[in-house]
């Protein structure tokens, strides 16, 4: 496993200039990449035979102001060796205005983690066909898993304004 | 003809668990299907970053209800991989013997939706039962019926009690004498054949563009299972194999789950031969005072319906700063449900929901 | 059966022969889902007591909450509520809908169903076993011998209250006023 990973990595370094490879183990790699170059990254890698889109997920880095979004790929295969090996893509956002390339070209079933991303981050996605709403109900003053969003504090507003039914003693048929 | 929009929606006899699914259909074919998710969201992520490491463990075993355990075990291995906490030889033991356990316990609940879902009601009761039986000896070593939190970082909670292996041990002996009672009353039935054989197809290379995974994948062809790729706790000790099958119809799904089922029983008599003894677990730091110090990982189990796994992110704090849980059910929910149930008629969609194994809470967490 | 019983059953057949036969409707809520089945099958058997899962609100009797409410679901609680016919009952099943449970700092999930749809009696648990719906069923039978469970009778009486707090959380409805 080790073999696979030192040559992936040689590999990897040569044929693109921009990304920095981070932190590599028995059986994961996670690099960084610049925004424009994650398409291109990540058809280069379907070609290797890395094509399982596990997840996209987000990050909120409120301090340095800037949102990171995260790619994870492993592959379909039935070789033990190849099988085990996890890729981490990560790239950074501006946190007030972000906006990124949809991945729906070289991986079908992002569609609906960058749904969700839509919902609950506010990320915008170029070129999706469908970013309607997924699993909320009803808009919130600042989209639900960013750091600013208190929800303590949006339970008392809400729902503990709620009045409880005032019920006037009802007659009793029977007694 | 004129076209319909009808909803097989939550209050539904034939649906399990709260989703519903939008039907445009013409006569008694559907054109296009749209799920509609989100009745069962809590935001669990967000929830998880404002509670401590120790105080997220029960609240994670509630993701999905049907099988909690692998989940457990997840987040017990990121913390673990995080901290650099390491696992005694009996605890991997024991954490295989539980984990398999949960799995039948799973199957037989799955066997129980599909087997109402035909009408075939005295299968669906033998099922049941026997699940039964399994939860008996979950609440007598964890406590608790559904939601046992036995899975530590470190270890397990407590050992076996004195006896329990024979009760292990007669209890499948029990389950596993009646499989060929649901041999001829189920699985070999002309019934039975007819109504799933050819319904919901989803060739290889479609499951593999789609992101499928788990049964979907091996009734299709594939052998690729994560308990040998990428081994975790006592799969790498014991002879077992993966079984697969070709067509990748909903016939040849229950059937691979009806194989594992049968695999996993064999798998935990090899289990309890070869354990050995020892401690269970290794003490954590305090509790209340416990930091972890700032990095991300990514580990990833092969649960009763896929690959599951978990993206933890840490900032040098005593909470969490993101998880984020990948689910099996997300993409045969969301993605292949709406590809498989073009052009199928009504009768078939509860049929096809419930082959797919798709459980609403693992979508919406 | 002793003098009283037979008396019960000579003065008011028609509440004795709909007390024990409480027909659920078959809806999944939430978590407490995985309890059912158990409780509905051979082991368990509820139909000793009567009860059985019915599909449609039309037929049914008895409404069984089992777990948390979302946003998204009280919507759907409130239409199937509404087309049950009377005399019916509601049973919060677990610790959520008592007062939010394990999810009391979450967006998503009202915390007091009472305030949005009568309930007339509560079991604690997380996951109460098969058991404890049969306590509650004989406890719900005391109730309605009694008299006092009345939940439907509150929802006519009150109504505009109900309605005004149904409003406040889930915006504009789009069924008339029932009552």
């Amino acid at each position: 496993m080790d073999n696979n990973i030192t040559l992936l990595s040689e590999d990897l370094a040569s044929s693109f200039d921009d990304i920095k490879i981070v932190f590599t183990d028995q059986r994961m790699i996670i690099m960084n990449c610049r925004k424009d170059s994650v398409i291109s990254l990540l058809s280069y890698l379907k070609n290797l035979r890395y094509d399982h889109l596990a997840l996209i997920s987000c990050v909120d880095r409120i301090k340095e102001n800037a949102f990171e979004l995260i790619y994870i790929l492993s592959a379909y295969t039935e070789d033990v060796v190849k099988g085990g090996i996890n890729l981490i893509v990560k790239t950074e956002l501006i946190r007030d205005k972000a906006e990124m390339d949809t991945v729906i070209s070289v991986f079908e079933n992002a569609e609906p983690y960058e749904r969700e991303l839509h919902e609950l981050f506010g990320v915008y996605f170029k070129g999706h066909p469908r970013l309607t709403r997924l699993l909320l109900d009803r808009e919130y003053p600042v989209p639900p898993f960013r750091k600013d969003f208190d929800t303590r504090k949006y339970v008392r507003d809400i729902f503990d304004n709620v009045p409880s039914v005032e019920v006037k003693k009802l007659k009793n048929e029977r007694t | 003809m004129r076209e319909l929009e009808l909803y097989f929606g939550p209050q539904h006899l034939g649906m399990v668990g709260n989703f519903s699914i939008t039907l445009n259909v013409e006569g008694d074919r559907i054109i296009k299907a749209t799920a509609n998710p989100g009745f069962l969201h809590r935001g669990f992520e967000k929830l998880m970053e404002q509670r401590t490491w120790i105080q997220n463990f029960p609240l994670v075993c509630r993701i999905n209800v049907v099988e909690p355990d692998h989940m457990e075990l997840m987040y017990a291995m990121a913390v673990e991989k995080l901290a650099g906490i390491e696992v005694p030889e009996r605890a991997h033991f024991i954490r295989s013997i539980y984990l398999e356990l949960a799995r039948v316990g799973s199957h037989l609940f799955g066997l129980w939706a599909y087997a109402n879902m035909l009408g075939f009601d005295t299968v669906a009761n033998w099922a049941m039962y026997h699940r039964d039986l399994i939860l008996d000896l979950f609440e007598e070593l964890t406590g608790g019926r559904v939601y046992h939190i036995y899975i530590w970082p470190g270890g397990v909670r407590r050992d076996f009690p004195p006896g329990f292996k024979d009760r292990i041990v007669n209890t499948l002996h029990t389950i596993g004498s009646r499989v060929p009672d649901y041999n001829d009353t189920f699985f070999n039935n002309r019934v039975f054949h007819k109504r799933s054989k050819n319904i919901g197809k989803i060739s290889l290379e479609q499951a593999v563009g789609m992101g499928a995974v788990g049964q979907v994948l091996r009734a299709a062809g594939m052998k690729q299972d994560i308990r040998k790729t990428e081994t975790y706790a006592a799969y790498d000790k014991v002879e077992w194999e993966v079984h697969t099958r070709i067509e990748g119809d909903a016939y040849s799904r229950i059937l691979v789950v009806r194989d594992e089922m049968i695999e996993s029983v064999h798998m935990i008599f090899k289990l309890l031969d070869v354990i050995p003894e020892g401690e269970v677990y290794n003490r954590i730091p305090n509790p209340f005072k416990w930091k972890i110090p700032a990095s991300e990982t990514y580990v990833r189990c092969e649960s009763s319906r896929g690959e599951l796994g978990l993206y933890l992110v840490s900032n040098g704090e005593d909470k969490p700063y993101r998880a984020h849980f990948r689910t099996p059910s997300y993409n045969h929910g969301l993605t292949i449900l709406e590809k498989a149930l073009e052009n199928e008629s009504i009768a078939d969609v509860g049929n096809i929901m419930i082959s797919l194994y798709i459980t609403a809470p693992e979508i919406d967490r | 059966m002793d003098r009283n019983n037979i008396i019960k059953w000579l003065k008011f057949p028609g509440e004795m022969g709909q007390k024990y036969s409480l027909h659920a409707l078959y809806f999944c809520t939430g978590c407490g889902i995985i309890e059912i089945p158990p409780t509905i099958t051979t082991r368990w058997d509820a139909e000793r007591f009567g009860v059985i899962p019915v599909s449609t609100p039309r037929q049914a009797n008895l409404f069984l909450i089992t777990g948390y409410v979302s946003v998204k679901t009280l919507r759907y609680i409130i239409r199937s509520y509404e087309q049950m016919p009377e005399p019916k009952y509601t049973v919060g099943f677990g610790s959520c809908p008592v007062n939010g449970g394990m999810y009391w700092d979450s967006y998503n999930t009202i915390k007091h169903l009472d305030k949005y749809i009568p309930v007339d009696g509560w079991i604690a648990g997380c996951m109460p076993r098969p058991e404890a719906v049969f306590v509650a069923v004989t406890h719900l039978w005391t109730l309605i011998d009694k008299g006092m469970a009345n939940g439907y009778k509150k929802y006519r009486e009150e109504y505009k209250q109900y309605r005004a707090n149904q409003e406040q959380i889930l915006g504009e409805l789009e069924w008339p006023f029932l009552f």
